[in-house]
């Protein structure tokens, strides 16, 4: 069970679309994503940016058969950070749902 | 920052998230090449039980079955159904094998129980008769087969 705890970097819906895409892979390509999520190339790399900054994601860039893949997934970290945010928001509903009438 | 999140936007940002579960879930399978191979393997062996020699049926069953053995420990895991993305162990559930091992058994049986019907109805080619049947049912039920495992992995999932 993860701590519940905010992640600031996280909860922009943007990085948490990416994030929890990731959270379910042990990788995936950049393509993949970009595609799951409508966003454009450019867009998406600004925001792993961020995630790489903050050591939530590693980015591998590979060649095979004479193609270039960019590879993302999440860091043990970036799990971590994505597990304790889950963990928040359901706190913040158990207790919305808790003081209810 | 607890204080600024709302329960309203607590509830989006979780749906968010399962939404995105959701797409990787989408993704578990086997390959496409695994059913038609699966497929094209079960008429070869119906060709060589309707027209080879005793030898060749033993020999290509064996090669089918080695061959098998050879791609379904990464196969079968579903978990590489694409090649842009590697679903992680506990999205699938742990008994995506014994599900597929379990439908070729109840297709092995049906071939079996087939060729009977046909050989006991009089037809010349039995075997191969009883092989293409089944093949079309691998190539229809095996994607069905997944359909099944996403919705046992979406079932289980929600409910954690």
């Amino acid at each position: 069970m993860s701590t519940a705890k905010f992640d600031e970097i996280i909860h922009p819906s943007t990085r948490l679309s990416i994030v929890a895409l990731l959270a379910s892979t042990d990788w995936a390509d950049f393509s993949f994503v970009r595609d799951r999520l409508g966003l454009s190339d450019s867009a998406l790399s600004k925001q792993f940016s961020i995630l790489e900054d903050a050591g939530y994601v590693t980015i591998d860039r590979l060649v095979t058969n004479r193609r270039r893949r960019v590879r993302v997934g999440l860091t043990e970290a970036g799990r971590q950070a994505f597990e304790g945010h889950v963990a928040a928001l359901q706190s913040v509903i158990a207790i919305a749902e808790s003081v209810a009438p | 920052m607890d204080n600024e999140v709302t329960e309203a936007d607590a509830r989006l940002a979780l749906g968010s998230i399962a939404q995105r579960r959701q797409q990787v879930i989408a993704e578990i399978d086997v390959p496409a090449w695994y059913w038609l191979g699966l497929a094209g393997g079960w008429v070869v062996l119906g060709v060589l039980a309707d027209y080879g020699p005793a030898w060749a049926t033993v020999v290509g069953t064996v090669a089918f079955g080695a061959a098998h053995a050879a791609v379904a420990p990464r196969v079968l895991s579903g978990r590489h159904g694409s090649p842009h993305v590697s679903v992680r162990s506990d999205v699938v559930s742990r008994g995506v094998p014994v599900f597929v091992i379990g439908f070729l058994i109840v297709m092995t049986m049906l071939t079996v129980a087939f060729a009977l019907i046909a050989h006991a109805d009089g037809a010349r080619h039995s075997a191969l008769l009883a092989s293409v049947v089944v093949a079309a049912l691998v190539l229809v039920g095996g994607p069905r087969v997944m359909d099944v495992v996403r919705a046992r992995a979406e079932r289980r999932l929600s409910a954690l």
